[in-house]
């Protein structure tokens, strides 16, 4: 019967079929790569063009501009005090919360756990906003409050390196406790129990075995957190451009937006930080890609929890007090000083207003910005993820030549700031033949561009997850490629679309590197319009803004998280 | 291949498979005649399963050719290679591949659905299948919870609700626990004889092989060591490999007493001096050549048994009791031999016993 069903002219189908597949999977390809490396070419162009300014494309090439970078020492001093800085902090913060939360019996674990993701998604421009409230020297309320109750000068100073190393590293310490916290948990208990049992005293255990262990992974999270923090942006531009203190990012964005810019530099400055974490990065996934420590046996297990007695209670206040100061004091901090006329540590009843918020929510460009933000952050989650999709399958599953450099093509955004790769694609943009730049077409791409990394992942990791044969067993029992991706694949990995689709809206609606280079006069985006109401309106309304904006984050994670559980549960 | 005209069912020529450099299936071929159940049995890393997903579509091979009932699935010649959704071929995969968002019913109903069925023949088909093997009443679970012995029903069922003419397993047992794994053996075999279908059968478990195969090929390293019927393989290995893969073997090596032997019949004698009778079945030995001696062939006895050749005095080195059976080592001329038993004689370590085989039991080896 099945032979009769399929003894059509079988010859000739499988090749159109094939083609199907294979034009969807090239035409994805080809885009991508194209997204990819267009702007890079063009940003590799400007750093080697040495002749007249404003004359494209370039008449000379030369090497004049990595040279003259020999000139901003002070900036690539500043740039490394500051990374170092806010890198131990970091790991200081990431491993005591993850070695606290996996290893001990600290109460409230669970909810500790779930909290600790929060700083992720609260970003370091609230904070650096939020703690410029709190630790400016002058106006900054601890430093009122340290005068009032008798202090000389200022307490803190948000503004010095420290002070932005401090607001980075209170961000970046929860991607530090997620990575670190993974391999603490993955580590097979009965490893440190082998060395007790055969007499190995507790410190000796811990010296010998755990950190060995663990010290890949921590060295990995350490190497990453690095790199993100090089390319780091609002929080420097926030706290350190109005003292004229300068880290690398915050420089290239002045080199560009001065008059006249000096593209050509910036380029060189781009392409040297971009090298920079991009060695950092392939550093980073060769030591997590050969871990010769296998410490995940597939067994379940519970990594061993020690009993701290009423030291536990101390480890609690340790947690508790990392997600005080990176989320509730900042939102507190924006909260109260949204509703002064004047923010200043003390309420004062004649001091209290809303009109923060009516004008911000009055405000016809601020409106715009809003309404452009959630609409792009639409249309860029349901493209990325379809785009994304596919390319997590191709790298994943498909037998397509050349799909391992695909993955690195595809991966390659993540190397580079977004500051500098819309520095590259805003010159890439300017010269191609159809007019987008300046249109939101142009922040859309550069979107789609910039969050693949974060979409291939996130679905990545699912379909990793899922047996091959899954889709092999539909494959034997007779369906096309199209069906099996209609009835088995889309099904299976709807856990890992929606937590994509997710991902990349709320990275969009918040997106501030990209955005500030790429954005016209009639695309404006939130994010940037922030940035520019704290340099050039009061901040109290800056304040308002970003409430505006994190409130509209968190209603829309909200109805999706309704939306998708109701669904998830009428279909059981 | 009776009947002359009719085309083997599933037929493999010349196949080899190669990843880079490595060769993983070098140049096999074998047939299967239209409901005949044929196994590929081999060690892992043999390239057994590389066969079975070559021959489903799931693999492309390098070289040669596949046929499915005379239709030409693969060949490297004409440039012919069927993907696997249009070879109508039927799979059951070592994980089950249940798809955990549908339902039982909806799972087993899918290769139907494919070929567009609908309505009452659909529903039809369905529970049939689903009764074949007793999950009838489980339709509208979902397949998320079931068992793994549920979970390998279901799975059975989905690849017989279409009617395939040919049905491939890789490994369908390997995930069950023991108990389960033989009563699975049995209903498989049943149902492969009542639905007529032709089977490939990928497997690396010698009573699973022997209990439910027509016929068996014993690969290794890529290549086909021996084929034959499941008695065949067993009582005459044609090599070590296969003597030793195929139950428990003791491999005796000596030289070869010319004088005493003859086309039937072959004598060695060992490095130790003890005389060995056997049967060559008509493969001709070399200078020193091995004889299989499987271990449950050898006997054990108190006293002297009355047979002319074949008998030697040995000591019991180890008794290991292994419930169903016994397995006795014994010193037999500076080396140890394994006997496997299932009588109830009480031996201990240090009795002198006495040792015998009859001469067809002692096979000759091809070299390897």
């Amino acid at each position: 019967m099945a032979t009769d069903a399929t003894g059509m002219p079988t010859e000739i189908a499988p090749q159109r079929l094939k083609s199907l597949q294979m034009i969807s999977m090239a035409a994805t390809v080809g885009v991508v790569t194209l997204f990819v490396l267009y702007p890079v070419y063009y940003l590799l162009q400007a750093s080697f063009d040495v002749g007249g300014a404003d004359i494209r494309p370039p008449t000379a090439y030369g090497l004049d501009n990595y040279a003259a970078l020999t000139n901003y020492q002070a900036i690539i001093v500043n740039t490394l005090v500051v990374t170092f800085a806010a890198t131990i902090m970091a790991l200081t913060f990431g491993f005591l919360t993850a070695w606290i939360l996996t290893r001990t019996n600290v109460p409230f674990q669970r909810t500790l756990e779930q909290l600790m993701v929060v700083p992720y998604y609260v970003t370091p421009l609230l904070g650096a906003l939020a703690w410029s409230f709190l630790g400016a020297p002058e106006s900054g309320f601890i430093n009122q409050l340290w005068r009032h109750f008798g202090g000389e000068a200022a307490l803190i100073d948000i503004t010095s390196p420290m002070g932005i190393a401090w607001v980075m590293a209170l961000f970046e310490g929860s991607v530090a406790f997620v990575m670190i916290g993974a391999v603490m948990k993955s580590m097979d208990p009965s490893l440190e129990e082998a060395s007790q049992v055969i007499g190995g005293s507790r410190v000796r255990t811990m010296m010998r075995v755990t950190l060995p262990l663990v010290a890949p992974g921590v060295l990995g999270a350490a190497i990453f957190v690095f790199a993100e923090m090089l390319g780091s942006f609002s929080a420097a531009l926030v706290l350190g451009t109005p003292a004229r203190f300068y880290v690398i990012t915050t420089a290239i964005y002045q080199l560009v937006s001065q008059y006249p810019p000096r593209m050509p530099l910036a380029a060189a400055m781009g392409v040297s930080l971009f090298a920079v974490m991009f060695l950092m990065l392939y550093a980073y996934r060769r030591i997590t890609a050969h871990r010769s420590y296998v410490t995940i046996s597939g067994k379940a297990f519970r990594p061993r929890v020690m009993d701290v007695g009423w030291l536990r209670w101390v480890l609690f206040a340790v947690c508790a007090s990392y997600v005080l100061l990176s989320v509730v004091i900042p939102v507190a901090t924006l909260i109260y000083a949204s509703v002064q006329k004047l923010a200043v540590a003390f309420p004062l009843a004649s001091n209290f207003t809303l009109d923060n918020f009516r004008q911000a929510l009055s405000l016809n460009a601020v409106r715009d910005a809003m309404t452009n933000s959630i609409v792009l952050g639409l249309v860029t989650a349901t493209l990325g993820v379809i785009i994304t999709g596919l390319l997590a399958w191709i790298i994943q599953r498909s037998r397509l030549p050349g799909r391992g450099l695909l993955e690195y093509v595809v991966m390659f955004p993540q190397a580079v700031p977004r500051l500098v790769f819309a520095f590259g694609m805003m010159w890439a943009w300017l010269v191609f033949p159809i007019p987008i730049y300046g249109t939101f077409w142009v922040l859309l791409i550069a979107y789609l561009t910039v969050f693949m990394p974060l979409g291939v992942r996130t679905i990545s990791s699912v379909i990793m997850q899922l047996d091959r044969s899954l889709d092999e067993c539909g494959q034997v029992c007779g369906a096309s490629w199209a069906y099996r991706l209609q009835t088995i694949t889309v099904p299976l990995l709807r856990p890992g679309l929606l937590a994509a689709w997710l991902l990349i809206f709320v990275a969009s609606v918040r997106e501030l590197g990209a955005s500030i280079l790429l954005m016209g006069p009639n695309s404006k985006v939130m994010t940037p319009a922030i940035v520019e109401a704290w340099f050039s309106s009061s901040s109290e309304l800056t304040a308002a803004m970003a409430l505006i904006q994190t409130a509209v984050i968190a209603i829309t994670m909200t109805i999706f998280y309704l939306l998708t559980r109701r669904s998830a549960q009428q279909e059981v | 291949m009776s009947a002359g005209t009719t085309a083997p069912a599933i037929d493999v020529e010349n196949l080899s498979i190669r990843y880079g450099s490595i060769t993983a299936v070098g140049s096999v071929s074998f047939s299967a005649s239209p409901g005949e159940q044929l196994t590929l049995l081999g060690p892992s890393g043999c390239g057994k399963t590389s066969t079975l997903r070559a021959v489903a579509g799931l693999e492309r091979p390098t070289s040669g050719a596949i046929r499915i009932g005379g239709r030409t699935m693969f060949d490297s010649d004409k440039g012919i290679n069927l993907p696997a959704e249009q070879r109508g071929l039927s799979m059951v995969f070592q994980s089950y591949a249940i798809w955990p968002h549908m339902t039982v019913f909806e799972n087993a109903a899918y290769g139907l659905r494919v070929r567009n069925e609908s309505g009452t023949a659909l529903k039809e088909k369905v529970h049939h299948a689903l009764d074949l093997v007793k999950m009838g009443p489980y339709a509208d679970r979902n397949a998320s919870q079931l068992s793994g012995g549920q979970q390998q029903r279901v799975a059975l069922a989905r690849a017989c609700a279409f009617s395939p003419t040919v049905l491939l397993f890789d490994e369908p047992l390997s995930n069950l626990d023991a108990k389960l794994r033989s009563e699975m053996r049995i209903e498989l075999r049943e149902l492969q004889r009542r639905l007529r279908v032709t089977s490939l059968y990928v497997t690396h478990d010698l009573e699973e092989a022997l209990a439910m195969s027509d016929q068996i090929v014993v690969m290794r390293a890529g290549d086909i060591e021996q084929r034959g019927t499941p008695g065949e393989i067993y009582n005459y290995p044609r090599t070590a490999f296969v003597a030793d893969f195929v139950g428990s073997s003791n491999l005796v090596q000596g030289q070869r007493l010319t004088e005493v032997s003859d086309k039937a019949r072959i004598v060695i004698t060992t490095d130790s001096g003890n005389v060995l009778h056997g049967v060559s079945q008509g493969r001709t030995p070399h200078e020193r050549p091995t004889l299989s001696l499987r271990a449950v062939h050898l006997a054990l006895s108190p006293n002297r048994p009355d047979v002319p050749v074949n008998v030697w005095a040995v000591t019991i080195k180890r008794v290991v009791f292994l419930g169903d059976i016994s397995q006795v080592h014994v010193d037999w001329g500076g080396r140890e031999l394994v006997i496997r038993q299932t009588a109830l004689t009480d031996y201990v370590a240090g009795q002198s016993v006495f040792l015998s085989i009859a001469p067809e039991h002692c096979i000759l080896l091809e070299a390897d």
